[in-house]
């Protein structure tokens, strides 16, 4: 055992922890820990941090390991801490519509357990449901249902946190409304595992919808598609999501496919029918595709899914209406990739938020192809920020994440970021790097 | 009011050099020090709270926001910052040694961009003016605290407001899309965006309902919505108050989501009746219960439908609906004018401001009716149903100080009701002065250190609205009548 190792298995027992060659498969951006620890409760995760805090040990908190390649590379990981034996839902009130469980729980437990009762959590987070929700709370990205219910951080009412010197928060509560202090809940959401890990936390529910109903639309070529997307954004009622996408190549490689816009409709009965009719009427074309119930949960799922398999992700993004000028930018990343690999390059953007997906299925290597590669996406980030957008490396080869970082500029914020870190994570051992610096 | 000085000590005036700064910044009008006009702002819309500040400094833009705080910290004097001054925790109030940086000046419009549904706006404006602004286009700012025909969007984002209709749609944080903040130096900071992701924490979210303690905001970006097509009000009349709280449980869990679900009691209607506002609501009744739903059209009169069979089966006595705009206002009259017409009963009122999960909420106004009683005091409850949101009203009058202890002890045995159901200290009001000593009932020290730190991030020498939120220092919030 390592010496590392060694050390932790006084504190847990044996079992919780992993060493040598079986510790690959948790290899964050590429980087292998030394050891994976699998705490059971919060003063496991406390011990493990102050010990690591004293002995400047690398730790990133994480779930079931499903999604490491993503974000900014940490600068190392000694110790990765899983959550997967942080397990349970421990309170479930329908009445009061919240429920509350440990890190470790899935996406897809939350949601069989709500539906029982007819709720659900409005979280559809890229990649599916497949992520426990310690670790979706702390990517904290929103999906296409952003804008009808909120993001990640809009559905959480309470959590613990334990912070890199080993200190037990309990944030927020189970209520809604809450402004009893700061409101430091807010700064778990999207923290990346930075501030410490979140063992357990209270999400607000939704009742589920009488009818989930999705429109499909075509468009015939990729511009006109995102006109389109933009159009039924624009119509004065407010649908689940709007979604514009284009799906990329069949396996066989025969060009680009044709642009699709998904509608979805979560309401009661008659007022689902009579939000198709205003969507179909201001789309001008009756839908190409209609689908009902699970059908219509299964294509949205589809669309949180596109990213499997791919080598690149990019988030690109500017106000709403200049959706088809974002996507007009694509068209500059033909040389990025290799579009007889695999299904080339995929593209979905929520017409709500302007915030646009680029998938690539494989990044073309020839020579001198990095430098290029850092050229074209520098330029593309510095003009999207010149525009008050943004360009973020969701996950990309070590090699492209690196040189670009993930993040674009911080600007004078900062500051705080640092300050913020500081405050939960004095020795700076949790994730260090993977913050915008 | 009395005649009598306050126990505090006298404002001391800004030296000459200091006041000359400033007004060289703001222009000659915009600071004053003038006793009498200073009295405009020894209260917010807790009115037995009572402080003068030093002076007020009323800048008109982001860069005189800027100057005025760096003049300030490089003096070392304290800053308070303040909208329409209608908060109800004494959040606004300054000590003598501290300046008031009001933004009563900064009401405009920055930016109305309809195609893509966000404002931008100066703090100061109203909340009811940016709907009014985004009206002709169709859309329409969601929150709506009750004060909002007065209050500010800068208040209402230190303040994290809610509203009757944040049960469907949500509070201030998620509309609040982006802000530039000055903090205590000066500096001034973008934080957030509408239409750009960038990483790092989400400041934008943490600035959100600080009280004025990180900084001031000095433009803010909100999000807008399309009005909804159609709104269905009803208004149902019960005999007693626990089962227009099983009304409430009844709908949520037929799996309806009202845009609003609000609740006044006995003691609220037979105000509201002998006042000028009166509503036309029974004065034998004990609860009267206010449902709106808002959507699509096709889908309101099927939700109505089940709504009122709900009420009806928990017991109500009679179910009004409305029909046209006038007759919905007419249903919501007395709700919306609760407040006024308790002020016609005594000449104070304690707003109290608690929440609880919704199930416990008949539980929980028993004990609250039960705390009245053995307080001997008069308590009047207006509530947010649908999010468990109580705000239990206590009369009294300010210079009754026997009156007002109890009602000081009353009010700590209701928050520790709630939080003992499950729930919290406060809800919309904020923390202020006045919640300070409660805040231990819901956070331990590690929880209390953590938001110290955190503050001090933005307002590292402690400048920014001290003596607010966290219960650090002495209690010198208590004016003495």
């Amino acid at each position: 055992m390592n010496p590392l190792a060694d050390l932790l298995s006084e504190r847990l027992s044996k079992t919780q922890v992993v060493e040598g060659f079986e510790t690959e498969r948790w290899a964050v951006c590429g980087r292998v820990p030394q050891a994976v620890v699998f705490p059971e409760s919060d003063e496991q995760v406390a011990e493990i941090l102050s010990l690591s805090s004293e002995e400047g040990w690398h730790c990133v908190p994480g779930g079931r390991g499903s999604w490491l390649e993503g974000g900014q590379p940490p600068q190392g990981v000694d110790v990765f801490l899983s959550a997967e034996r942080m397990n349970g839902i421990s309170a479930y009130e329908p009445a009061d519509q919240y429920i509350e469980a440990r890190a470790g729980v899935g996406l897809d437990e939350l949601q069989r357990r709500t539906r029982e009762c007819q709720q659900w959590v409005a979280l559809d987070p890229p990649g599916g449901d497949r992520g426990t929700l310690g670790a979706t709370l702390a990517v904290g990205t929103a999906g296409p249902l952003q804008d009808g219910f909120g993001s990640p951080r809009d559905q959480l009412l309470g959590a613990t946190l334990v912070t890199g010197d080993g200190r037990v928060l309990t944030l927020g509560g189970r209520v809604v409304k809450n402004v009893a202090g700061f409101d430091l809940l807010k700064l778990i959401a999207g923290s990346w595992g930075t501030l410490g890990m979140i063992t357990s936390a209270t999400l607000r529910l939704h009742p589920a919808p009488a009818v989930d109903r999705s429109l499909l639309f075509g468009g015939s070529d990729v511009a006109s598609g995102a006109a389109l997307a933009c159009r039924l954004a624009q119509t004065p009622l407010s649908f689940a999501a709007v979604e514009f996408l284009v799906p990329g190549n069949e396996e066989s490689g025969a060009g680009a496919s044709s642009p699709l816009v998904a509608v979805r409709i979560l309401e009661s009965v008659d007022a689902a029918d009579e939000a198709e009719r205003i969507v179909s009427e201001r789309a001008g074309t009756p839908p190409v595709q209609r689908l009902e119930g699970e059908q219509s949960a299964a294509i949205f799922d589809n669309v949180r899914a596109m990213e499997e398999g791919a080598e690149l992700v990019l988030r690109l993004s500017l106000l709403p209406t200049r959706l088809p000028e974002l996507v007009e930018m694509t068209s500059r990343l033909g040389g990025l990739y290799d579009p007889t690999a695999g299904w080339g390059m995929r593209l979905a953007a929520h017409a709500y938020t302007g915030v646009l997906r680029v998938m690539i299925a494989k990044v073309r290597r020839e020579e001198a192809w990095l430098d290029r590669a850092n050229a074209l996406l520098g330029d593309l980030r510095r003009s999207l920020e010149a525009e008050g957008g943004s360009l973020v490396v969701s996950q990309g080869p070590p090699e492209i994440v690196g040189a670009l970082g993930a993040w674009g500029e911080p600007g004078p914020a900062a500051q705080f970021i640092a300050g913020i870190r500081a405050a939960f994570d004095p020795a700076s051992i949790l994730a260090r790097g993977r913050m915008p610096q | 009011m009395t005649d009598e000085p306050p126990e505090t000590a006298l404002p001391e005036p800004l030296t000459k050099d200091l006041g000359d700064r400033l007004r060289g910044v703001v222009g000659d009008a915009w600071v004053i020090v003038n006793a009498d006009r200073l009295l405009a702002y020894e209260s917010d819309g807790l009115t037995a709270y009572r402080k003068t500040p030093r002076a007020v400094v009323l800048p008109q833009n982001t860069d005189e926001v800027s100057r005025v705080l760096g003049i300030l910290s490089q003096e070392g004097v304290p800053v308070v910052p303040r909208g329409a001054g209608t908060g109800l925790s004494g959040g606004a109030l300054a000590d003598s040694d501290a300046v008031v940086v009001g933004t009563a000046r900064m009401t405009g419009m920055i930016e109305l961009d309809p195609d893509n549904r966000l404002a931008r706006v100066q703090p100061g404006m109203i909340n009811a003016n940016l709907t009014k602004a985004a009206e002709p286009f169709g859309l329409y700012y969601a929150p709506d605290p009750s004060s909002q025909s007065a209050c500010t969007l800068g208040g209402n984002v230190a303040e994290n407001s809610g509203g009757p209709h944040c049960l469907k749609y949500g509070v201030t944080s998620r509309y609040v899309t982006g802000l530039t903040v000055v903090t205590y130096d000066g500096k001034v900071v973008e934080l957030g965006g509408f239409g750009r992701e960038s990483g790092g924490y989400d400041l934008l979210g943490v600035f959100i309902g600080s009280e004025g303690c990180f900084g001031i905001a000095t433009e803010i970006e909100v999000r807008l919505l399309p009005r909804p097509e159609g709104v269905r009000t009803l208004l149902a009349i019960f005999d007693r108050l626990k089962d227009a709280g099983s009304a409430v449980t009844e709908i949520m869990a037929e799996g309806l989501l009202p845009a609003a679900l609000e609740i006044i009691d006995g003691n609220t209607i037979r105000a509201v009746e002998a006042s000028v506002f009166a509503a036309g609501y029974p004065t034998d009744a004990e609860a009267a219960l206010v449902v709106e739903f808002d959507g699509i059209e096709a889908g309101l009169a099927g939700d109505v439908e089940r709504a009122v069979a709900q009420c009806r089966k928990a017991g109500a006595r009679e179910v009004r609906t409305a029909d046209s705009d006038e007759e919905r206002l007419a249903l919501w009259r007395g709700r919306k004018k609760a407040f006024g017409a308790m002020g016609q009963l005594a000449n104070d009122l304690m707003v109290q401001d608690g929440t609880v999960p919704r199930s416990k909420l008949t539980e929980v106004l028993g004990r609250i009716s039960e705390i009245g009683a053995r307080y001997d005091l008069t308590i009047a409850n207006v509530f947010h149903a649908g999010d468990g949101n109580l705000h239990p009203n206590l009369l009294f009058d300010r210079s009754d100080a026997e009156e007002l202890d109890r009602v000081e002890r009353a009010s700590t045995e209701i928050m520790a009701v709630c939080v003992e159901a499950g729930g919290t200290i406060t809800v919309e009001h904020g923390v202020g002065l006045d919640k300070r000593r409660y805040m231990s009932l819901v956070h331990g020290p590690e929880e209390l250190d953590a938001m110290r730190r955190v503050k001090s991030v933005f307002d590292p020498l402690g400048r920014m609205n001290p003596g607010k939120v966290l219960p650090d220092g002495p209690d010198t919030a208590r004016a003495t009548p």
